[in-house]
């Protein structure tokens, strides 16, 4: 599935973007399929792992991509500017969940934030472990770790969706694989067993 | 010759995004930086651990439920161009474009499906002696091992492999070894049989050789590295320094010394190949055969210190963290009885293992145990004048 992905990223140039700013719904059909997988995936770590929420999130990037793709004029590589559309959702998002729980959930999320890392961590495989570490970064180190290592983005391209400069985003990734590896020092030898 | 510390830089240049000529500065930095080169680790682990974020299938379902809140938005959802269901007219077009588009689609999956299986990170290895085999194709003389493939020599075949630009490895008869992983990162070779000699000129800790009981780090130098069938493996250095490493446990190895490993217990106690019969012996009994009734008749701790030089506070040093806490304290005074330890470094906090004096002692030490100061400079010289070559650093992005 991710080679066809690949595949149907590869087939979206600019003419494919033309034919979406002129209302060509299987351009778009080629769009969505291209990256799909990747806005989804920023959305469910962003998310916290909600999976239902993101693909709500996910639906709503998409329709917003639908209505203002005629504004993209091609200043800047059409998937800095989808990025930059799915980052912003994602946040906007958040914001929207913050207030909720502010409300609603928050003494039982402190509860749950008291447990040790370790002992959450332990009976979780690697790859889930470390989904669960990057959801509880804080978004300001979370999306560039996102964008590097699901995006697969330069330096530079992060800087440009995050809309800071390159030396920012080289702290934040600093940071973030720093707090990733002290969160998850304790699965060092599983990590080297694995490899 | 001292830089301004890097900290700042290591996930960038950790993860390639650093011109070559910064990237050697920050290299030439990090040889010499005990501080940095401990940041360069943590990140190079939080790097690793972030590699094994998936990426996560959208449900199949969502385009269907993007419709039809397309169609309930109706007007609001159009773009600017509005959205319009194609002519009529243009129905053949149509038909011609979608079979088109799928052999367009096929064409590419195939040639891109070569081009992967083309483009597959590999080593170059030229036939020494003999037929040495990758895979089931025998070498002629010269071939390339690609990730995940095996290269195999019988008793009569050698092999030599070219690391990338950073350095060669030969493989001697008998030998059985695969590539698990060449990146700027990180390069690693699975041992499972035989042997083969290493010399390397990259950074600490980018070539690595997993075997049965342990995995060898390379810390800049040339060394052997023999596997026997059950798994136990024997390492000698011949310059620089190899960390050997399973799960918490790491022995430092300098050029001259060697280590023995074994499946389950991870490696033993380095010392120096020059050190007595009845050292050695007492060595391998106390990391191997702890609970040998025949031999713990035998005080196996007392020959190892009785027999101690100066130069094997190596392997004493090693031993502080290993022995039982009643016995550190002999160690430690045998030690400082062969090499007294510098300023700030206590018996107390070494009986309580402080990281920083076990640190201090060693760094103190490291000017008994090794002779190759001058050897190492030329090395980081050799290596910052030739990294603008190795290819693991050019053109990452």
């Amino acid at each position: 599935m991710e080679q066809l992905a690949v595949m149907a990223e590869a087939k979206v140039d600019d003419r494919v973007i033309k034919a979406c700013q002129q209302g060509d719904r299987e351009a778009f059909r080629l769009l969505f399929e291209a990256y799909k997988d990747r806005v989804f995936s920023i959305a469910v770590y962003s998310l916290g792992g909600d999976r239902a929420a993101a693909s709500d999130v996910t639906q709503q990037i998409f329709l917003k991509l639908l209505t203002t793709i005629g504004q993209f004029r091609g200043d800047s590589q059409f998937t800095s500017w989808l990025h930059r559309l799915t980052v912003n959702c994602c946040i906007d998002e958040q914001r929207k969940r913050r207030r909720l729980l502010a409300f609603e959930e928050m003494p039982i999320d402190k509860t749950r934030h008291r447990e040790p890392h370790e002992r959450r961590y332990e009976r979780m495989e690697i790859a889930g472990v470390v989904k669960l570490a990057v959801s509880e970064l804080k978004p300001k180190f979370r999306l560039p770790v996102l964008l590097k290592h699901v995006e697969g983005l330069s330096y530079e391209e992060i800087a440009e969706v995050l809309g800071c400069s390159k030396g920012t985003v080289a702290s934040r990734l600093n940071r973030g694989h720093k707090q990733l590896a002290r969160r998850l020092a304790h699965l060092r030898a599983q990590l080297v067993l694995g490899d | 010759m001292f830089s301004k510390h890097v900290g700042k830089e290591l996930s960038a240049y950790c993860q390639g995004e650093l011109s070559a000529e910064e990237s050697r500065r920050i290299a030439e930095h990090l040889i010499g930086c005990h501080r940095c080169r401990s940041e360069f680790e943590e990140i190079k682990l939080g790097v690793k651990f972030a590699e094994h974020l998936p990426l996560i299938a959208a449900p199949d379902a969502l385009w269907d439920d993007l419709q039809v809140l397309i169609e309930k938005q109706g007007s609001h959802a159009k773009p600017a161009n509005e959205m319009r269901p194609t002519r009529k007219s243009g129905n053949w077009r149509l038909g011609f474009a979608v079979v088109a588009a799928t052999l367009v689609l096929t064409f590419g999956v195939v040639a891109f499906w070569l081009y992967r299986r083309e483009s597959l990170p590999s080593w170059e290895v030229a036939r020494l002696d003999g037929t040495p085999r990758i895979g089931s194709a025998g070498i002629k003389e010269k071939s390339r091992l690609a990730v995940g493939q095996w290269l195999e020599t019988d008793e009569v075949s050698r092999a030599k492999i070219n690391v990338g630009s950073i350095g060669h490895v030969e493989v001697d008869p008998n030998t059985r070894v695969r590539l698990l992983e060449t990146k700027i990162t990180e390069h690693r070779l699975e041992l499972v049989r035989g042997r083969l000699s290493a010399r390397i000129w990259a950074p600490p800790r980018l070539f690595f050789v997993d075997t049965p009981s342990a995995v060898a780090a390379d810390l800049g130098c040339a060394y052997t590295l023999e596997v026997d069938d059950a798994g136990a493996s024997l390492l000698h250095v011949t310059s620089g320094w190899v960390a050997l490493q399973l799960k918490d446990r790491e022995s430092m190895v300098p050029a001259g010394a060697a280590c023995a490993t074994r499946p389950g217990v991870g490696p033993g106690t380095p010392y120096f190949e020059d050190s007595s019969e009845t050292f050695r012996k007492a060595l391998a009994k106390l990391d191997f055969e702890p609970q040998n009734t025949e031999w713990s008749k035998i005080p196996s701790l007392d020959l190892v210190l009785a027999e101690s030089r100066p130069r094997d506070t190596l392997t004493l040093w090693h031993l502080l963290s290993r022995v039982q806490s009643t016995d550190r304290g002999r160690v430690y005074d045998r030690m400082a009885e062969l090499a007294p330890p510098p300023a700030g470094v206590t018996r107390e906090g070494i009986l309580n293992l402080d990281e920083t004096m076990m640190m201090l002692w060693k760094e103190n030490l490291e000017n008994i145990w090794s002779s190759d100061s001058k050897l190492r400079k030329t090395w980081i010289g050799f290596w910052t004048r030739s990294l603008g070559k190795v290819k693991g650093l050019e053109g990452k992005k």
